[in-house]
Parts: C-alpha cells; structure tokens; sequence
C-alpha cells in the first residue's frame, strides 16, 4: 500500500525500541502485530484494535482517533521541517491518556497529545532522537 | 543556486557529509549547515543530483569495533553495518558530545548516507539512547528504580543533567514531585557496564 497524501489527524508523536535490540530493549518483542523493528519505519497507532483503545484512550484527552490496524500505512511530515518519513503500523500506543494535554512544538506552534509512536529508524528520518517528541501531521 | 546548495541558500547537507566521508570536506561553519545539530540535519531534505546519495540510511545495533574513525557495528539482526564518523556528524550520548567518547560494546542509532562501498557517512549517531515507558517503583536521591515490561530498572540521577517534566510543563531539575506507582518516559542513556539507565529527562502525567 503506497502513502497517501490525505490528511488523517496531527498531534505529538514519540518513539519507542521494538524487536530484537540492545540494553533495556532487549526482549521488547514484536509489538502488537508481532513483526514490529525498531531499524524499520514503523509506528504504534492507539487505534490499532479495540483491546489496544482499551489501553490507550486518546478519547480522555478530546483524540477520537480512527481504527487503523496492524499493516497500515501512514505519511508522517514534521509539522515544521516538512520531513516525512512513510510507516507502516505494527503496534499498540501510545497511551494517550498518561499525557493528556502534553505539547510539542515548533516556530511557536503547537501540537498537543501523544497520538503516534514511531521506531528509531522513522523517528531519526523526522527529527533527532534526543528531542523525544515532535509536532506531526499525519497522512493516509 | 548549484548543487551543493539546497533551496535556501545553504549548504546541501549530504553532499557536504559525502565530500566529509570521502575526505575533501572542508567545514564551513555551522550557518551554512542549518547548524551542526541533529534536528536541523536532514530538515530540509533535497533531491540528490547524485544517484548513489538519494536516500538517508539508518543503522541500530551495539559497536563491536572502532577503527579510526569507522565504527563496526552488528545489528540486532545479524547484519553488519560500517558507520563512518565525520568532521560534520553530530554525536549524542548522554548530551551532544564527540566522537572520542564513543566506545566498543556501546549501542547505537545512526542516520546517514551510504556511501558506494556500503559504509554508511553519519549525520547523527545516537550512542545507547533509550526512550522507555516505565513506572516508578522506587526513590532514592541518586538513583530512581524503575519497571520496564517484566524488568527491573535502576534510573541514575546525573546532576546538572537529568530533568523532570511534569504534566505537559517545561523541564525542571525539580525532580521531587515524582512519585511510586507514576508511569513515566524516561528519555536517558544505557549504560552497558551495569545495565543501569543514565536519566536525561523522566516525564509524567497528570
């Protein structure tokens, strides 16, 4: 499936390790769809299923985010730079609802709420790692 | 405008850092670069007039070699990878740093571009960062515990260095508002001697 250019939702996105990895990302596992790598462009969406909404509820911070399972694709561009990077979804997160009102933010303009998680590898195409989260829109 | 030059007038980043790799770079300070931070890097992305330079390429995986300035690195795959430092990449571990603190046994993330003997010119190199969901179990002056999955955790307080967000807010060195049984990102650095985790920044909720 090819990234697409309509616009899904924007909001904050952080990054998390997953699959085989080093230090305290050893034994991560898979994720939620089981194929998830931290050296591949992939994201966790809070959507992915019903049992992952259980855990994430972005509907707490005002987020009614879409379902979208393991295997789709998503355009994500920094809201400033205008880097994208293109993903596919293979895990459950962020729990949204742990940082309700949470921003990032960039030339004085802000996104608010964990709505996406991305790998290393998706994140570092966006941003520096060392940021820990970052304005997005985020594209179908 | 040529093609060392991106569409703001500056330097285009990954030919500087293909010239840097090849050894006929000469630095011509961080202005021109968009500044010589990570974030600023590859933000605005050009195009390569070179066919061997149009894509970034991205490594991840612990650093069983240094030679020179070539970092020897096995991925958590099984593959190999070979990351070449340069006068323009930027170094993180712990804080932005240099290269002469990078060490064998280290785990890494590297973005750059690959060069036409597959060695991969850094950008950035991000030497055992970590961004781990945890819960506070525990809270000592010098140290947090911390759960990660099914793991235990020990979180160093690093002074001068390790901050607290809280609720959405500017970071603080106030770091006397976290409690047991928070959940909490705890950006920071492994430390491979002890499994233990430097904390950069550890940021709650609500």
């Amino acid at each position: 499936m090819a990234c697409g250019s309509t616009s899904l939702w924007a909001g904050e996105t952080s990054w998390f390790c997953c699959g085989n990895a080093w230090g305290p990302c050893t034994g991560a596992g898979g994720g939620a769809c089981g194929n998830c790598q931290s050296s591949a462009n992939h994201g966790a969406w809070p959507n992915a299923s019903q049992a992952c909404w259980d855990i994430t509820r972005p509907d707490l911070c005002g987020e009614n985010i879409p379902r979208r399972g393991c295997g789709s694709v998503m355009n994500v561009k920094h809201q400033c730079s205008g880097a994208t990077v293109c993903i596919t979804i293979t895990d459950c997160g962020p729990r949204t609802k742990e940082w309700c009102g949470e921003t990032a933010c960039c030339n004085g303009t802000c996104r608010s709420n964990r709505v996406l998680d991305l790998t290393p590898a998706a994140y570092s195409a966006l941003g520096d790692l060392s940021s820990g989260k970052l304005p997005v829109y985020i594209y179908e | 405008m040529n093609a060392h030059q991106d569409s703001s007038g500056g330097i285009d980043r990954r030919r500087l850092l293909t010239r840097a790799a090849l050894g006929g770079a000469t630095i011509i300070g961080a202005t021109a670069l968009g500044g010589l931070d990570a974030d600023a890097a590859f933000a605005a992305q050009q195009p390569s007039l070179d066919p061997a330079i149009n894509k970034s390429s991205f490594v991840e995986g612990r650093i069983t070699g240094i030679t020179g300035s070539v970092l020897e690195v096995a991925g958590s795959y099984g593959d190999r990878s070979r990351v070449q430092m340069t006068n323009v990449t930027s170094v993180w571990k712990v804080r932005a740093t240099t290269a002469e603190v990078v060490e064998v046994g280290d785990g890494l993330y590297a973005r750059g571009v690959e060069m036409p003997d597959g060695t991969i010119a850094a950008d950035a190199v991000w030497v055992n960062i970590v961004n781990l969901h945890t819960t506070i179990r525990g809270i000592e002056k010098q140290r947090l515990h911390l759960s990660h999955g099914q793991h235990e955790l020990v979180g160093n307080v690093i002074p001068d260095t390790t901050n607290a967000s809280y609720a959405g807010r500017a970071p603080t060195a106030d770091l006397s508002r976290l409690r047991i049984g928070q959940s909490a990102q705890v950006l920071g650095a492994w430390r491979p001697s002890d499994d233990s985790v430097d904390v950069v920044r550890v940021t709650v909720g609500h």
